[in-house]
């Protein structure tokens, strides 16, 4: 059984466990955390999910935990890993059911003070906008040939049906269309859920929420990201709903078969794969990328919704009621990028579940307006606790493949949450700190309490602490909508 | 309390069951309940609609996956939790029954899928056993 005291500091915030831990490990495990978060990755699976990720054929360098770690299935939540594409596999449990959730931030052009007096109205327009919860359906429904259109274009497909802005592609990861989505390769039923879902928030930790910005880190890229003190901001969080959960269902039991037809031996089940250079890897991410494009859309969507909100309870009431995207980022996902690997160029496959994409300045895939700084990296916090704006960093290239973490990370169990905390007393105690909150359900709120989850702040002073991304500013919430 | 068949195991971000039963046939139908004890109060449900099931897999725990795949899938297309079950032939792969269900008065988790994680069907003292991870 591995320890903490098998792991070696390699650096004041990383930990690495060395491949000769366990036999079957290709790698060695790197953590970012402090001593203290290390401790609490041994109180769940996650250092043996980390280990079992390394076992992966053609995985390069080692496998990462961020900070925000904890256990997962298949690979932690925090978990990075980059394959060769030539020997390397790809693996659906290495990016999770909800592929592509991810997080998108708009910016007003409004003060704190403009929008107080109608935050409540504010809050129940998003909430009829934004359908949440369980079973609700989105606000469009389609099917057959659009669909397919919808899955291959992504948000290009959201443009011509008036559903975006030319402005919102260009800050959004991908420009929101990831290439090589193989709608031939989604089943019928993942059709006939996704069908009626686009434009939904779903349930569990998925939100809206009407944040302000409190305090500016970094002034110079702030102003590049459009963000600057005491401005009103939204935050949507929200995935692939049914459309991807069906395709990652799909694959885990497909590619079973695959391990044995490839000979690659798997420590867990959940982290089934297929040679990146197989038409079974091939036909894994033909699809996957459907789902990554349906999820770009699906916010996409949202945010149109939200748009018409702000439109329908401010319109006559402040001088410019509109919102434009900061940028838009996935956090389940798995991407053909270049890196540099001991001195050369090397196309990778690189898995981030539960992990965002942080690259550093210059990177041509970088949004034009961003390059000179860097991307910005989206992190919100627990419902009712602070958020993140950060921008990535040469050193996470370096060091993580251009990646840094997701959010704040559990550490306490939905039954443990359900059993501690009491979802009205929750409700009643954010609404004394002036916090509005609409939610479908007063348990779904107790399973998301800030308890429930680590500090934010403790999250991103590591990922700043280790250079995988640079503070730029923070976000406290004033609305919060969840299914 | 939860009733026999089947018990919650902690899992920071998910929800894991342990679930037994003296042969395949009762472990298929306890990890089902269990799967509608998560989804939603099971004295809540209102019994109306009935599903014939004929499900095929390459090995009895792709099997287990798939049976409560399709509870899931069932669950959200038409909202209904299903809560009895008559299971006419469980081997390890291939299960032929019907599951009885309806919509729930109180609505706990929606579940997004059953994984592989650490899956395995393990013969016990009880008969058999399992762990299953649901992803909410």
């Amino acid at each position: 059984m591995v320890e903490k005291k098998n792991f070696r500091r390699v650096d004041k915030f990383i930990w690495e466990l060395p491949k000769e831990t366990r036999p079957d490990m290709r790698v060695p495990a790197r953590i970012f955390a402090t001593p203290e978060m290390l401790d609490s990755a041994f109180r769940d699976r996650t250092v043996e999910q980390l280990v079992n990720t390394t076992t992966l054929p053609g995985i390069l360098k080692y496998a990462l935990a961020m900070p925000d770690f904890h256990e997962g299935y298949g690979f932690p939540i925090g978990g990075v890993a980059a394959m060769d594409v030539k020997t390397g596999v790809i693996s659906p449990g290495g990016v999770g059911y909800d592929i592509n959730c991810g997080v998108r931030l708009l910016a007003s052009h409004l003060e704190k003070e403009e929008v107080a007096p109608y935050l409540r109205d504010l809050t129940n327009a998003l909430y009829r906008a934004c359908p949440s919860g369980v079973g609700e359906p989105g606000r469009i429904r389609i099917s057959g040939r659009e669909l397919d259109e919808l899955v291959v274009e992504g948000v290009k497909w959201a443009l011509k049906r008036g559903q975006a802005r030319p402005e919102d592609l260009a800050h959004t990861e991908e420009e929101g269309t990831l290439p090589g989505a193989d709608p031939s390769k989604v089943s019928a039923r993942a059709r006939e859920r996704g069908g009626g879902q686009i434009g939904s928030l779903g349930a569990g930790n998925h939100f809206l929420e009407i944040d302000v910005v409190e305090e500016i880190y970094d002034p110079e890229v702030a102003r590049a990201f459009g963000l600057r003190e005491n401005q009103i901001v939204v935050q949507i969080h929200c995935g692939s709903r049914g459309f991807g959960h069906q395709i990652c269902d799909d694959y885990v039991k497909s590619l079973q078969t695959a391990i044995q037809k490839y000979g690659i031996t798997i420590p867990d089940r959940e982290l089934v794969c297929a040679p990146i250079d197989s038409p079974e890897g091939r036909a894994y991410y033909g699809a996957m990328a459907c789902a990554v494009n349906y999820a770009f859309v699906n916010r996409q969507v949202l945010a149109m919704g939200v748009r018409e909100a702000f439109r329908d309870v401010l319109q006559g009431k402040v001088s410019n009621f509109d919102l434009y995207q900061v940028y838009d980022v996935a956090h389940n996902i798995a991407k053909f990028e270049e890196h540099e690997i001991d001195g050369k160029r090397v196309r990778v496959c690189v898995h981030r579940k539960g992990a965002t994409r942080a690259f550093g300045p210059g990177r041509p895939e970088v949004p034009k307006a961003y390059r000179d700084v860097g991307q910005p990296v989206l992190v919100p916090g627990s419902m009712g606790t602070e958020s993140y704006v950060l921008v990535g960093t040469g050193r996470a290239m370096e060091i993580a493949f251009g990646s840094t973490c997701h959010g704040a990370g559990r550490v306490m169990s939905r039954s443990q949450a359900l059993k501690k905390i009491w979802g009205a007393d929750l409700k009643r105690e954010l609404e004394e700190q002036g916090l509005v909150i609409r939610a479908g359900s007063t348990k779904g709120l107790a399973e998301e309490a800030p308890a429930a989850y680590k500090d934010v702040s403790q999250v991103v002073e590591v990922v700043h602490g280790a250079g995988l991304a640079r503070k730029v500013a923070r976000l406290r919430p004033l609305a919060v909508i969840k299914g | 309390m939860t009733p026999q068949g089947f018990e919650e195991i902690p899992h920071t971000a998910d929800v894991a069951l342990r679930v037994w039963g003296q042969d395949l046939t009762e472990l298929f139908i306890n990890a089902a309940r269990g799967l509608a004890w998560l989804m939603a109060d099971p004295e809540t449900v209102h019994l109306g609609k009935e599903v014939a099931l004929d499900l095929r897999a390459p090995d009895v725990e792709t099997l287990l996956v798939t049976w409560l795949g399709e509870l899931i899938y069932l669950n959200e297309r038409d909202g209904v939790v299903f809560t009895e079950f008559d299971l006419e032939e469980v081997t390890p792969t291939h299960l032929r029954g019907t599951a009885r269900g309806g919509r729930a008065g109180e609505v706990r988790h929606f579940v997004k899928a059953a994984t592989f994680s650490g899956l395995a069907i393990r013969a016990t003292e009880r008969g058999l056993e399992t762990t299953i991870t649901f992803d909410v």
